[in-house]
């Protein structure tokens, strides 16, 4: 309970800031911070693997990604603000169902089975029973996912390229007319 | 054991803040670490549910966390081809603020 | 002999092609063409009337059907005409008097615009009002009344581009109506008590009837509405003051010879009702000689040379519709025949002075044109005799059966008959002296305005001779009416077969002598009277008199066109103008503003579009957040 308690207040405080924090850095690094709180808690749900994975692909790759980009595009000062409506209404927005969601999974509850229960049935999330389930029972999931990345690939690869620049065009020598000389020398006497 | 509830709250705050974040947040880049907030919330959602339902058959747990595996690839793939569109988009302009996009009429 | 009678059906159809002629063609005749056309055919008509006339004179009543005009259920009406005396002797008046009107009229529209136009109505009216004599059923007879309706208010607004005139047949046309609803409503009530519309079969049903019921008296009055608004009686004689707006000529044939003795027509016709109600009688007399009596007092104080005219139509018909109503249907008719003769004199000779004057309307300027126009005045001498009841003229007859019905009529005599007897001789003394100013103000004495005297000229002859031949009918057609004690009485035997029979108390041949004399004095009072205040006294008693209530109330016409503006035109106009501004106001506005609501709404949702990604994410938040809560609904409630 302790463990959970410190790792919510991590949790949410790591969220506060990614969309708080005025410096595109210091908001993905908070983020980072949040994926390590979530690997945590990962932990302690029994998702051991699941943790690890977390920790390899986003925090390792995909938050990279997103620290190349940003001092890439040197994401600078923003300018004055448009649509003064929005943010008040987007936290008005998101409190409201925040309170809902919380009212519903609290209020209207489902008869849950009991701890013991779930303990003995769980087996520990660990890396070769996640694989057994991926490659036998998610098979075709798990394929399309590997096309998915494959086009992800691409589709970035494509976005970046620079556009060639354009070749200067020569006219081929079997498209040069042929001209005959003696009508040339006969235009010249007629001077 | 911590409830299942509070974990499902838990998520259920993370994808709101996900959500103000992805509306307030001006800067392109900044729109999208919002994004894998939310999806962040969604994963640990499902995960928490799995084990909730491991209790009716182990190979619940084991779907919820192949789910939240394929659930992650996706989001490493879309960070990936959306970082992608970004720099195509504004490698060409002073700032990445997104209300300069605002051509885009439905 | 019945075929010939039969003949005469063509009259109105003759009458009728000459209106389509004139109405489809008339623009390109040339010169007088369309009043030849249009008198031609009234000659014709006068022709079969007079066959028809001669016919009836041998051999009786003679029917004619052509079909099924109505035929519903157990209403079976069917297209035909009836020819009796009653009939033919109003055929002869209408087209004998008509042809004179239609030639005086080529004289006096010479060079209107709507010379072809005018003919065309004309001759439409003479075939409307043949109808309405002519028919045996009364749907028929409605159409005809409708019809001379609809052309007295075409000739009254004949001049239509002035308001004042249009507006004139508006009114004429719309108090008319109020009179059509009563023959409409009588109409029903007759079908409902009687099973049938013939005319006939009712006169002869009525007296089975039980005497006096309350249906026949309802009957009857409603009957007396239609007749008022056609005769111009009270309440509905507003219209034909008014309705001197149209031509001269016009006024002679409709509203003094012809179409305002539709109402004594009617009633005459019938007879049967009238004569087994009597209280409903009784009303038809009180109402005719109250309306005499208002008519004559109004006829003083006017101006108009036209307008004494028509208020003194008002006064006589009030005569006419007296002595139907007493249950002398003969008197009536009587009078009818020799007004005919003499109000269409005094009305054309009027439109002879007019047509002289270019147009002078008002009698305070004109004076002494006799001595210009000699003919003329010397035919309106002989009208305004005839008139006022100068005896061994035809008025003095007709006036004279009148006022002995009144006093004789034996149903009546519950009702006040003497009064009666006492408010109608005032009527005639009365009548003398209104006729007497008016030619004494016109024709005689020194010109009050020497412009108009220099402008003066006799009319051509095709004006004048009409004028000439009605006078010799104004002198010798009483004659055919002569006191039944003295002298066989022509009209009276002739129109016996038709009349339903009333009791009329005897009088010794004393009292009748003593009746036609109270007579000769009555109308030499008024005579004297007049004589005494404007030729002995010349202007300064006329002008005193001129300022007394009883003369401003005569020149107002007792205020009643102001009380119906007031109770009826009003209202409407204020209805009109709400009904409008609601239109205008309400669903004008509310159109236009369900069209302005488009816009409206198409620049509200242009807000949605402003470009900005946040703002679709936003509304994209929105919508899962609404979704969300529609699933949880329903998840709950499942």
């Amino acid at each position: 309970m302790v463990a959970f308690i410190i790792l919510a207040v991590l949790l949410v405080t790591a969220g506060v800031g990614v969309i708080t924090l005025r410096q595109p850095v210091h908001a993905a690094l908070s983020l980072v911070a949040g994926i390590l709180a979530l690997a945590a808690i990962y932990v302690t749900l029994e998702a051991h693997f699941l943790a690890a994975i977390q920790v390899i692909v986003y925090a390792g790759a995909v938050m990279v990604l997103f620290l190349f980009v940003i001092m890439l595009l040197n994401v600078g000062r923003t300018r004055a603000a448009s649509l003064k409506w929005l943010k008040p209404a987007a936290w008005v927005t998101g409190a409201l169902s925040l309170a809902a969601v919380v009212t519903v999974v609290f209020v209207v509850q489902q008869p849950l089975p009991e701890f013991a229960v779930i303990d003995a049935a769980l087996r520990g999330g660990n890396a070769d029973a996640v694989g057994d389930a991926l490659f036998t029972d998610h098979l075709l999931s798990f394929h399309l996912v590997g096309v998915l990345l494959l086009v992800g690939i691409v589709g970035a690869v494509a976005l970046v390229q620079q556009t060639v620049p354009a070749r200067r065009t020569r006219q081929g020598v079997a498209q040069q007319e042929p001209q005959d000389a003696p009508e040339l020398v006969a235009a010249g006497e007629g001077n | 054991m911590v409830q299942t509830e509070y974990y499902v709250a838990l998520s259920a705050i993370l994808f709101a803040l996900g959500g103000i974040g992805v509306l307030t947040r001006r800067s392109a880049i900044m729109l999208f670490l919002s994004i894998e907030l939310m999806l962040n919330a969604a994963n640990l959602a499902i995960i928490a549910y799995a084990r909730q339902w491991s209790a009716v058959g182990a190979q619940h747990a084991l779907d919820g966390q192949a789910a939240a595996f394929i659930v992650l690839a996706i989001a490493a793939a879309e960070v990936a081809v959306g970082l992608g569109i970004l720099v195509a988009i504004f490698r060409n302009r002073v700032s990445t603020d997104v209300d300069e996009l605002s051509e885009v009429r439905l | 002999m019945n075929d010939l009678v039969q003949l005469a059906s063509l009259a109105p159809l003759l009458a009728l092609a000459g209106a389509i002629i004139n109405g489809l063609f008339g623009r390109s005749l040339r010169g007088n063409a369309p009043g030849v056309i249009a008198s031609l055919a009234v000659a014709a008509g006068f022709v079969l009337s007079l066959i028809a006339f001669l016919g009836v004179r041998a051999g009786g009543a003679v029917r004619v059907r052509f079909g099924d005009f109505l035929v519903a259920g157990d209403l079976n009406i069917g297209l035909g005409f009836h020819f009796d005396q009653l009939s033919v002797l109003m055929m002869l008046i209408i087209t004998g008097v008509g042809l004179l009107i239609h030639i005086y009229s080529i004289g006096y529209m010479q060079g209107d615009d709507g010379f072809s136009r005018y003919f065309a109505q004309l001759n439409l009216f003479v075939a409307a009002m043949l109808v309405l004599v002519m028919a045996d059923s009364f749907p028929l007879m409605f159409v005809g009344w409708e019809g001379v309706g609809v052309c007295s208010f075409l000739l009254i607004g004949f001049w239509y581009k002035d308001l004042k005139n249009a507006s004139a047949g508006r009114k004429a046309f719309i108090v008319n109506r109020v009179g059509d609803f009563g023959f409409l409503l009588a109409m029903f009530l007759t079908f409902k008590a009687f099973g049938t519309l013939d005319i006939q079969a009712v006169n002869a049903a009525a007296p089975s009837f039980a005497y006096g019921a309350a249906i026949l008296t309802g009957i009857g009055l409603l009957y007396l509405l239609a007749a008022a608004g056609k005769s111009a009686q009270l309440p509905l004689h507003t219209w034909l003051p008014d309705a001197m707006a149209g031509p001269t000529p016009v006024s002679a044939l409709i509203h003094a010879a012809t179409m305002v003795t539709a109402g004594v027509y009617l009633i005459a016709r019938t007879g049967g009702i009238f004569a087994n109600a009597p209280s409903a009688a009784a009303t038809v007399v009180w109402v005719a000689v109250l309306t005499a009596l208002m008519a004559a007092i109004v006829a003083i104080g006017q101006t108009d040379i036209k307008k004494i005219l028509a208020w003194s139509t008002i006064s006589q018909v009030g005569f006419m519709v007296a002595a139907v109503g007493a249950g002398a249907y003969w008197a009536g008719i009587f009078h009818v025949l020799t007004h005919a003769f003499f109000k269409a004199l005094l009305f054309l000779g009027a439109g002879s002075v007019i047509h002289a004057l270019g147009g002078e309307q008002d009698v305070r300027k004109m004076g002494g044109l006799g001595r210009k126009m000699r003919v003329t005045g010397t035919t309106s001498l002989i009208a305004t005799l005839a008139i006022a009841g100068v005896p061994f003229l035809s008025g003095y007859f007709s006036k004279d059966a009148i006022l002995g019905a009144l006093l004789t009529s034996s149903p009546l005599g519950n009702y006040g008959g003497q009064i009666l007897f006492a408010l109608l001789m005032v009527t005639a003394g009365i009548t003398a002296f209104y006729m007497f100013r008016w030619y004494y103000l016109v024709f005689a004495g020194e010109p009050r305005s020497s412009a108009e005297y220099e402008r003066a000229h006799e009319s051509p002859a095709v004006m004048t001779v009409p004028l000439g031949i009605l006078a010799v009918g104004s002198v010798l057609i009483g004659y055919v009416g002569l006191p039944a004690f003295l002298a066989p009485n022509a009209i009276q035997e002739w129109l016996a077969p038709v009349m339903a029979h009333v009791d009329f108390d005897h009088l010794n041949t004393s009292a009748e002598w003593m009746l036609l004399l109270g007579s000769v004095l009555v109308a030499a009072v008024g005579l004297g009277l007049g004589y005494w205040v404007y030729v002995i006294g010349s202007g300064e008693l006329a002008k005193r008199i001129g300022n007394t209530p009883l003369a401003n109330a005569s020149r107002g016409a007792f205020g009643i066109d102001r009380l119906y503006r007031g109770l009826f035109t009003e209202p409407g106009e204020g209805l009109a103008e709400g009904v409008a501004s609601l239109d205008r106001d309400v669903v004008d506005r509310g159109l236009t503003g369900v069209s302005g609501a488009v816009p409206l709404l198409g620049r509200l949702l242009v807000l949605l579009q402003s470009g900005y990604v946040r703002a679709y994410a936003f509304a994209m938040v929105l919508g899962v957040l609404a979704l969300a809560v529609v699933a949880a609904l329903i998840g709950v409630l499942a």
